[in-house]
């Protein structure tokens, strides 16, 4: 069953990577934001299943703790850059 | 009225610290100084008195929200798994008639959960959608959602 | 094996599948706003899945409710979040892709 654990975490993992890859590729930086998604979705999912697969219930806060942190890593990218606008305009185009 | 109110918030801190810290009988020094704080917080940021809400619309909402959006992610994924995706996006301006306040976040964060839409703007009136398919019927739904989350908060909805 | 060990096994199959399709969505779609529909929804009934999963292998009561906690506040999260994405990406002015026929 832990073993079982184990594999799907890995396997999460991977697509985390790919999908991180993929993003980092942006075109626009509105598409790498969407790295602080990824964590708050597959990387709390990967920690999850990490903490029920030995005996590491501690990692069960460090999931929490990345939940959070996507939360207000995201809120404050996309509110910075929204009112930096003014500043740098047409710097980053959608090309 | 505000004792109920700080009551249910003490019982909702309570519980969240005892889930937080798994039920240790050692933490509660630590967490009688953390739920007075966040009492004290809560009632400065989101003073009682300014919204009410009802158990059974948070019931009937919930279920609602958890069906719709196990069909909005099988949608998707199928979309995603599809040769051609079958997209027709499209930015759509739906007219808001949830007063201002919780009931609209509630409503802009619930629309990125259901089926074929994700909020992309929010003004003073109105509510703009990006629709994956611009040919479904995205208002009707809009205008679901709404009535339970009026239901929910104990508001009425406006004339649009 | 066990039936609560069987069905953590479906659920936890079931959410990896999804987060995979959800990968697949992020790397096929054409633009910000669809890849942000793939991540919303996909991924969080992904992760709705292994949390409902997990949770027939929680040892305790506690437990169990604290990664619903963690689920509820992860929701939260994406949702907000992939709204100011959207919103910041809409006001750079980046333009929502459109099927060819719609284009005429």
């Amino acid at each position: 069953m832990n073993d079982f654990n184990l594999l799907l975490a890995v396997f999460l993992l991977v697509n985390l990577i790919i999908a991180l890859l993929r993003v980092a590729r942006g075109p626009t930086d509105a598409d790498r934001l969407l790295a602080a998604l990824l964590f708050g979705t597959t990387g709390v999912a990967i920690l999850l299943l990490l903490a029920f697969t030995a005996d590491t219930l501690v990692l069960m806060d460090v999931a929490l703790v990345f939940a959070l942190l996507a939360a207000i890593t995201g809120a404050v990218f996309a509110q910075r850059a929204w009112r930096m606008e003014g500043v740098e305009e047409g710097k980053d185009g959608n090309s | 009225m505000i004792l109920r109110t700080v009551f249910l918030r003490i019982v909702l801190f309570i519980a969240v610290w005892w889930i937080l810290t798994q039920g240790r009988a050692d933490s509660w020094g630590v967490g009688l100084i953390s739920i007075v704080s966040a009492l004290i917080v809560s009632l400065v940021l989101l003073p009682p008195g300014l919204f009410r809400f009802s158990f059974a619309g948070i019931f009937f909402f919930l279920l609602y929200f958890l069906s719709r959006s196990l069909k909005s992610g099988i949608q998707v994924a199928l979309m995603a798994a599809r040769l051609d995706p079958g997209f027709h996006p499209n930015i759509q301006e739906i007219p808001l008639r949830l007063p201002e306040g919780l009931g609209r976040v509630i409503l802009v964060n619930t629309l990125n959960l259901m089926p074929g839409t994700l909020s992309v703007d929010l003004t003073a009136s109105s509510l703009y959608l990006h629709v994956l398919d611009e040919r479904q019927p995205i208002e009707a739904q809009v205008r679901d959602i709404e009535k339970l989350i009026a239901h929910m908060l104990c508001v009425e909805l406006e004339e649009s | 094996m066990a039936i609560p060990e069987l069905l953590s096994s479906i659920f936890l199959v079931m959410g990896a599948a999804f987060f995979m399709a959800g990968t697949i969505g992020l790397l096929r779609f054409p633009d910000v706003y669809t890849r942000l529909h793939a991540l919303a929804k996909v991924d969080n009934l992904g992760l709705g899945l292994i949390i409902l999963g997990l949770l027939f292998q929680a040892p305790g009561l506690t437990v169990a409710l604290k990664i619903i906690l963690i689920w509820l506040l992860a929701l939260a999260a994406s949702s907000a979040v992939s709204f100011l994405i959207a919103r910041r990406a809409l006001n750079r002015g980046v333009a929502p892709w459109k099927a060819k026929e719609q284009k005429i």
